[in-house]
């Protein structure tokens, strides 16, 4: 390396976006969160993304499934904030492949609970709910992937990011409106998701990208 | 008389053929350099082959791929020969006189800027490999910009270093590459988005070829030791004679140098055979371009020889061994195991992986296409849900067989792909996105068949959907991460002979000899660790062992079939709990100690 100039260096294909980002798949209000409070608490986002969960895994041990609806929003309130600054906090480029695996962990499992909190009739309707969701996020990664882009702006307004669908899955709880709130949210969303999908690979544009890497599965070798 | 019809002769004998090649390539032109000398002085792409040339042979594969185009640079004094060599050639070729290695950049670089859809290929012209070898990278549309590469044990080739399916340093007759993982076996494409970026490098490496800076003469010296050395010690050892003298570096070029190779005497063969690899080296114009768009920071891909013939003839005598070596090969067994993902996990490498690979030839001689058997796949992964979901037992054992023969078509259907070259973005798509949906489907099942006996599991199948989708976006993350770092490290300017692991290397050395004193710093926690981690990989096994406690997606199948079958849903979710659990823990950890070492 040295004193001498560094080489030159061309974009050679239109710039692939970021994929942490896309993968957190953060909705309006915690980008929002993220840029009012991200600067000022500086903490680093997986740190973040940890307090949230552990907040959440708590009240689950402690309370369980008869936590009062009351202390259930603060937890769900807690976890819209501390994830949602995490996506404006500033970055930390050797750890921030932890956030979205933390993110969907957390996702799922505050879904899980509401969820819980109706009854063990209402698991069924979570695993509809969780199925369809699973097909956004591994569709964001593939797509990326295989194509480099993301899904249209109007499905992923739709999906509302994860901030978003904890909030209306806890008014739907709130409401008294589960489990047949997420039976239909699964419907929707699922519909949505693959219809997008599907219409996104007949419009499809031939761009050639290289290869990023072939294993489907990082082993940790 | 062409070497396409020479290789059908050879593959008529064989039990089946490989299958015809679909689609053509997005190359406009093959830039074939018979440039490089044989051991007589003449030009070694010239030597002869079945009743045409080695040159000759390489045209008409080209062709045969559905390259429009072949450009062969020669030097002056061979190129009535070479103009004799392709006079009965039906392919379009243009042959190109050219004095020096600056001149044949001068002609790759105006070809890179000529006009004309698709990428340009430079490659040696004296090359003998399998079609199938030059069709997995110039047919493969995975590949944008690309080497064939492969072992690094063989005759005549620079050596390369590649992470994640990218080439990261690569090595020429004036550029040393630190830590090789493979081999640049002379053929080199540049996608259309990187023409101008090779028209640029091409033009930069002109007056440094016509004058090399003194750390490439340096560079150039200090590789005539190493092949000196390397020879020597092969005429030393007997069961070292397969490593084909005149390629081998020693692995680790930080080891001390235990012998001068200025003092070793080598055999009258073993110097000629030096001599020529010295004076043919600086001729190597294809080297050169590759370490100029690697330094340039272009996204280099890799397309595998894996078990394909491939090698570069010296002489008559060579060629002649390579005629009858390529002759013995069974192309169509060798492409088919070339086929299986080398990377699979412990279930699908030795019980899946040896059979489906005669169900992805006979799908090929069937033409089937990989997507109709990624679709079969998924159907077949309903049809085991709906078997899970009656809850009886004769439903949990159909259902435990329907999703091991989804999991087999599974991996027919990338064999096939890879088998007869047919690659789509669509399908890479679909096979993923199907993967997950035979997975989740199957829960899905074994939970509504749970709750038909009365003992509902949906919490549990929730918490396996949760950690299985947990567990692969740390892996996409991860690696995507990773990625980003190859990309944006930056490459030593061309005029450097080391790259930059090299250069770090030997600043490293430096300070330990600056203070001889002061014991060596003592690396962080996390790196300690992770070296021991990888020191017991020796230990037989423990590589397997590894892998499947990571319980990849063979593991995964397997022991969802084998726990529904022999027990009961509840039994499957906890084993896939308990399993993905422990594989969550050990892979994470392992990715925190890389973030912090």
């Amino acid at each position: 390396m040295s004193a001498q100039a560094p080489a030159l260096r061309v974009a050679v294909v239109p710039a692939r976006p970021d994929p942490i980002p896309v993968y957190r798949d953060d909705g309006p209000l915690a980008l929002a969160l993220g840029r009012a409070l991200g600067p000022v608490v500086k903490l680093p986002a997986p740190l973040l993304i940890v307090l949230g969960l552990l907040a959440l895994v708590a009240a689950i041990v402690i309370g369980g499934p008869d936590t009062s609806l009351g202390v259930a929003g603060a937890v769900i309130a807690w976890v819209v904030l501390t994830l949602g600054i995490a996506s404006g906090t500033p970055p930390r480029p050797r750890i921030r492949w932890a956030e979205p695996p933390l993110m969907r962990a957390t996702e799922y499992t505050a879904l899980i609970w509401i969820a819980a909190l109706e009854g063990p009739d209402a698991y069924p309707a979570a695993f509809a709910l969780l199925a369809a969701l699973t097909f956004r996020h591994y569709d964001l990664v593939y797509r990326l992937r295989h194509r480099g882009v993301v899904p249209a702006r109007w499905v992923s307004r739709l999906s509302g990011g994860w901030d978003l669908r904890l909030i209306v899955a806890f008014v739907l709880l709130a409401a008294g409106a589960l489990p047949a709130g997420y039976f239909v949210a699964a419907g929707v969303l699922g519909v949505a998701f693959v219809g997008e999908a599907v219409y996104g690979w007949l419009a499809v544009g031939r761009v050639q990208r290289p290869l990023e890497y072939e294993d489907e599965e990082d082993e940790g070798q | 008389m062409s070497g396409l019809s020479d290789t059908r002769t050879v593959a008529s004998a064989a039990p089946a053929s490989p299958p015809a090649l679909r689609g053509g390539t997005s190359v406009r032109a093959v830039v074939l350099l018979a440039t490089a000398p044989a051991a007589d002085g003449g030009s070694a792409a010239l030597l002869p082959w079945e009743n045409e040339t080695i040159l000759g042979r390489l045209v008409d594969q080209i062709a045969a791929l559905g390259v429009p185009r072949a450009v062969v640079i020669t030097r002056p004094a061979w190129e009535s020969d070479v103009r004799a060599a392709l006079e009965q050639s039906r392919a379009a070729v243009a042959i190109e006189a050219s004095a020096s290695v600056p001149d044949d950049l001068h002609i790759v670089a105006q070809l890179a800027g000529g006009e004309g859809d698709g990428g340009l290929v430079v490659m040696y012209g004296d090359v003998v490999t399998h079609t199938q070898a030059l069709a997995g990278l110039l047919a493969d549309p995975r590949v944008a910009t690309g080497i064939l590469a492969g072992g690094k044990r063989k005759q005549m080739v620079f050596r390369i270093a590649a992470r994640r399916g990218r080439v990261t340093s690569a090595a020429s007759p004036y550029h040393a590459v630190h830590r090789p993982t493979s081999a640049f076996l002379g053929a080199l494409k540049v996608a259309p988005t990187d023409l101008e970026a090779l028209g640029r490098v091409a033009e930069r490496l002109r007056p440094l070829a016509a004058n090399p800076p003194a750390a490439w003469e340096e560079e150039l010296q200090r590789k005539e030791g190493m092949w000196r050395l390397s020879l020597y010690r092969a005429a030393l050892d007997e069961e070292e004679l397969t490593a084909e003298p005149g390629a081998a570096e020693p692995p680790a070029e930080e080891e001390p140098v235990p012998l001068d190779p200025a003092t070793v005497e080598l055999s009258g063969e073993d110097e000629a055979h030096l001599r020529h690899r010295v004076a043919a080296a600086p001729d190597d114009t294809a080297a050169l371009l590759l370490v100029g768009l690697v330094r340039e920071g272009a996204h280099i891909g890799m397309s595998y020889v894996r078990r394909l013939y491939w090698t570069r003839p010296l002489s008559s005598d060579d060629a002649a061994l390579a005629e009858q070596e390529i002759a013995e090969i069974d192309e169509d067994r060798v492409l088919l195991d070339s086929a299986v993902k080398g990377a699979d996990g412990f279930f699908t490498t030795f019980f899946v992986s040896p059979y489906s690979r005669f169900i992805a030839r006979w799908a090929a001689h069937r033409g089937f296409t990989p997507n109709q058997v990624t679709t079969v796949s998924v159907f077949i992964g309903l049809l085991a849900a709906i078997a899970f979901a009656t809850g009886e037992r004769w439903g949990l054992i159909t259902g435990a067989v329907l999703l091991q023969a989804a999991f087999t078509t599974d991996c027919v259907d990338g064999q096939l792909a890879r088998y007869t070259r047919q690659f789509s973005k669509l399908g890479a798509w679909l096979d993923s996105v199907f993967d997950r949906t035979k997975e989740y489907l199957a829960f899905a099942g074994l939970a509504i068949g749970a709750s038909q006996m009365d003992d509902p599991v949906w919490l549990l199948a929730c918490a396996a959907i949760t950690l299985q989708t947990a567990r692969h976006m740390s892996d996409f993350s991860f690696g995507g991460t990773q990625q980003q770092v190859l990309a944006a490290s930056v490459q030593p300017p061309i005029e450097q002979a080391r790259d930059s692991a090299g250069a770090a290397a030997e600043a490293r050395r430096n300070t330990v000899v600056d203070e001889p004193d002061q014991p060596p710093p003592r690396k962080p926690l996390p790196a300690r660790v992770l070296s021991a981690w990888h020191v017991i990989d020796r230990v037989p096994g423990v590589r397997w062992v590894k892998k499947m406690i990571a319980f990849p997606i063979g593991e995964r199948f397997a022991a969802i079939s084998l726990t529904a079958a022999l027990w009961t849903p509840r039994t499957t979710f906890i084993v896939l709990l308990a399993w993905g659990g422990l594989a969550a823990v050990y892979t994470q950890t392992g990715r925190v100690l890389r973030s912090l070492r």
